[in-house]
């Protein structure tokens, strides 16, 4: 497959009357988008803030955040299956608004959480404040269920990024990158000599705020299968984890998966990127058990030398990590682990929640329990009071003056465990 | 199937699909009851640590196991031990919910309910 991946570089937000892209800012006429979020019946209203690099904004309880992008030729459209028809994605030429993002946020349950901070030390732990920002705050209708809530601000999301895209349809790109990917056998021909590796893609998918979406299929129902890489960047993942804000991986992560990325930029020079192999992260330990062992089967049938395995989430996906690792090791297949640590306040106690031997080759992404400082914002977009209750939050955690003592883990995407930041340890 | 839970929710809708086990205490209680059955032979059908709502955060918690005792299964033994070790590291931050605000105690009694209706809603009506 080859996809041309058009970024159209975006360096402000403005609202207005009128939407559209002109000299690289991005104008959102916000009664139009509106107007069209508001069409689901569970939404009693939906509220637009643009923010900035740089400002003194804090936004929470972030929900999702998404990359605007709008699929130009070629097969498909983005996000199929649930905002596009189901139409397979991931050739052709997708155009993209790069440096902007739509970010959800809305009280589903009582301990939401996550925290995007626009500067000041916060900032540095999440790449979502190096973007320019449109925040919609969505609220439900009374007596609407957490699921259809949570429904109703991801569908929002996916709406309003699908409604961006469309602006660039039409534009020149600043700058095009273009992806390759080899089939199987032909990859296996033109690459003999270079070791095979392919990517075991870890989604979240235990339940109620816990869901991911491929092609508009819940996960948790799926058996491990195997996607060509560039699909990811045309939407073909969605996230619906509404948890663990630090190492959940929002849509624009999957949109921006960097081991897809790097695993690309490798492709052909040191290693061949055979394909990814995505599987889930259930509940029931058959599922666990059936799940890794399709997941090394397909590596297998692969005839992969190496694999690189992401995790999303803590606990028990640590399970579901450790089982894919095992038995990929087992089958003469060398293994590197992504993941994050809870160990304490301090950084002594256990990592992880399984280990196994086998687990020799790990990446982490950050000690998701490192307590943090953030100083009050001048402008605090969402509900402040969930600091107090957010995981990581603890009581005390919002103080009188608006600042937040708090686990790293409250921070949206501080830990991700596709390494989309910058904490690691050596 | 049996099911162990503190969490009413689940009784009210599981009581009379399965055997259930209610227990009047705490998160770490139930995993606690559940390690006691895992020594009496039950093995584990769920992750004990369900979810990624942390466990020193949610109050309520529900593991399903087989109904019949075997000989003692290993892998379960390492599950709950470890899950029971993540909770002697992080200090629960609420016992039974009755200390959470009550919107809040409700919504994590609707997620573990949830997560345990996910993972054993298609078993059971299977008969298993």
């Amino acid at each position: 497959m080859r996809l041309e991946l058009g970024e159209i570089h975006i360096s402000d937000i403005k609202l207005g009357d009128c939407s559209k892209v002109e000299n690289g800012t991005l104008y959102v006429n916000v009664e139009e988008l509106r107007a069209l979020l508001l069409e689901d019946e569970d939404l009693a209203s939906v509220d637009f803030e643009v923010v900035h690099p740089g400002e003194s904004v804090r936004v929470l309880p972030v929900k999702d955040v998404i990359e605007p992008r709008v699929k130009v030729e070629g097969n498909g459209g983005v996000f199929p299956g649930v905002i596009s028809k189901v139409g397979t994605v991931g050739s052709g030429k997708t155009h993209v608004l790069k440096g902007c993002a739509v970010v959800t946020t809305g009280k589903v349950v009582g301990f939401q959480e996550g925290i995007i901070d626009m500067s000041g030390p916060g900032a540095d732990y999440t790449p979502f404040s190096k973007l320019h920002n449109l925040v919609m705050i969505c609220e439900p209708k009374e007596g609407i269920k957490q699921h259809q809530h949570e429904h109703a601000i991801r569908m929002a999301g996916l709406k309003a990024a699908t409604y961006l895209g469309e602006l660039a349809r039409t534009l020149t790109p600043d700058e095009t990158k273009v992806y390759e990917t080899s089939g199987v056998m032909s990859g296996k021909e033109k690459y003999p000599d270079l070791p095979r590796v392919g990517y075991v893609l870890m989604l979240q998918s235990q339940g109620l705020l816990h869901d991911t979406y491929v092609y508009g299929v819940d996960m948790k129902r799926s058996m491990p299968t195997i996607l060509n890489p560039t699909e990811t960047m045309d939407g073909a993942i969605l996230s619906g984890n509404c948890v663990s804000a630090c190492d959940k991986n929002t849509t624009y992560h999957h949109l921006n998966n960097p081991v897809i990325a790097d695993l690309l930029e490798q492709h052909g020079k040191t290693l061949n990127f055979v394909g990814v192999i995505i599987t889930n992260e259930n509940v029931y330990l058959m599922d666990k058990e059936r799940s890794s062992d399709w997941s090394t089967k397909l590596a297998q049938f692969l005839e992969l030398d190496g694999a690189l395995v992401s995790q999303e989430g803590f606990g028990n996906p640590d399970t579901d990590l450790i089982m894919n690792c095992k038995k990929l090791e087992a089958a003469g297949i060398k293994t590197v682990i992504i993941t994050d640590e809870y160990a304490g306040r301090d950084g002594a106690s256990q990592s992880l929640a399984d280990a196994d031997p086998a687990a020799d080759a790990v990446v982490t992404g950050g000690n998701a329990n490192m307590v943090i400082h953030l100083p009050k914002m001048d402008k605090v977009i969402g509900h402040p009071e969930a600091a107090n209750i957010i995981a990581g939050g603890f009581d005390g955690a919002l103080e009188p003056d608006g600042s937040i003592t708090a686990e790293l883990q409250v921070i949206t995407g501080a830990t991700n465990e596709m390494g989309f930041n910058k904490l690691s340890a050596r | 199937m049996l099911l162990v839970t503190n969490n009413e929710k689940v009784r009210d809708q599981y009581g009379s699909l399965c055997t259930l086990q209610f227990v009047d205490g705490g998160h770490v209680d139930v995993l606690t009851h559940v390690r006691d059955l895992v020594h009496s032979g039950h093995k584990l059908l769920t992750h004990p640590l369900a979810g990624s709502v942390k466990p020193n955060e949610t109050p309520f918690r529900s593991v399903a196991l087989t109904e019949e005792a075997g000989p003692l299964d290993l892998e379960s033994l390492d599950l709950i031990e470890a899950a029971l070790g993540v909770c002697r590291q992080f200090k629960p931050r609420f016992h039974r919910g009755d200390d959470a605000p009550a919107d809040m105690r409700e919504d994590f009694a609707e997620i573990d309910f949830r997560l345990i209706h996910g993972a054993i809603a298609p078993h059971l009506q299977k008969g298993e």
